[in-house]
């Protein structure tokens, strides 16, 4: 298991991210910090798909400089689309808890159940 | 050398995300966020993806957590005294049985950096990296890849981003704006 540590670190790390990331959506009460977990569990999977590219002894992928090995440029295409496509998401993310704001006075989950049961 | 300076950034973004996790207050935790989104960009140009680190340091970092700070002055931030909220038994189980079951995964992936990875050696990886330059004259690949050869692909995350921020004024009842 240890030896994982120096081959696969950053995928380990990533996992423990998505670890992370999901407890934070389940876990925590408040829907501004469930939305934090969900950028969480994402950065996991950027990370995770930036480190397949990776080549040791590699460039950056900016070719006529001599460079013989690059890292493959592939993921990262991915990601850069995948990290402005997340700032989307939790923009609308947000606006609709604002909403929920003004509705229910709250952003305690266990809070809006009981104004719901209430109404 | 490389492997301490990995050790020691994956351990600070870990121990962010933690942070993230059980701090009460919402303040703190979109700090540590910015914090942990600034971690992974280090990160990312160990992994010599200089593009992906610029754009996860100011958008990650910089646009998300400015989001963020935007929503909880239209909220409310909660009150009490304790740093650090409970933990929650049943979601911290299942969290770590995903973590469990992911890692006995970990390790039939390919080792970090070896160069006869499935996506190293791939042919798409091998096409780019040669032509991209005679036919598109960019050398950075990255930006090829992303304004010419999957220039469509831009174009429908730039129409997410647009639907994105025409959401965001419906939801908050500023059409006037539109």
């Amino acid at each position: 298991m240890i030896d994982l540590l120096t081959t696969h670190y950053n995928y380990v790390a990533s996992i423990l991210l998505f670890g992370i990331g999901l407890y934070v959506v389940m876990g925590s009460p408040n829907l501004v910090k469930k939305i934090i977990g969900m950028n969480i569990f994402q950065v996991g999977i950027f990370l995770f798909f930036v480190t397949t590219g990776y080549v040791d002894g590699g460039a950056p992928p900016v070719v006529g400089h001599g460079e013989e090995t690059f890292v493959s440029p592939l993921p990262h295409v991915l990601i850069l689309t995948a990290i402005v496509v997340g700032v989307s998401l939790t923009a609308v993310a947000l606006a609709l808890v604002i909403r929920i704001y003004d509705g229910y006075g709250s952003l305690d989950e266990d809070v809006i159940k009981e104004v719901q049961v209430d109404d | 050398m490389q492997l301490l300076l990995y050790g020691v950034l994956l351990t600070f973004v870990v121990f962010a995300a933690l942070a993230v996790a059980f701090l009460r207050d919402i303040l703190s935790a979109i700090i540590a966020f910015a914090g942990f989104s600034f971690g992974v960009a280090i990160v990312y140009i160990l992994l010599r993806a200089p593009d992906v680190a610029l754009t996860e340091a100011a958008v990650g970092a910089g646009v998300t957590t400015v989001l963020f700070l935007l929503a909880i002055v239209r909220t409310v931030r909660p009150g009490g005294d304790r740093l650090f909220e409970r933990v929650a038994w049943g979601p911290a189980i299942i969290a770590t049985g995903l973590v469990g079951v992911l890692l006995t995964t970990v390790r039939s992936l390919p080792t970090i950096g070896d160069p006869t990875s499935p996506v190293a050696t791939s042919e798409i990886t091998r096409y780019y990296l040669e032509n991209a330059y005679p036919q598109t004259e960019v050398e950075n690949v990255v930006t090829a890849i992303l304004a010419a050869y999957r220039g469509f692909d831009t174009l429908g995350e730039a129409a997410v981003v647009l639907a994105a921020g025409l959401a965001v004024l419906v939801v908050l009842r500023k059409e006037v704006y539109v």
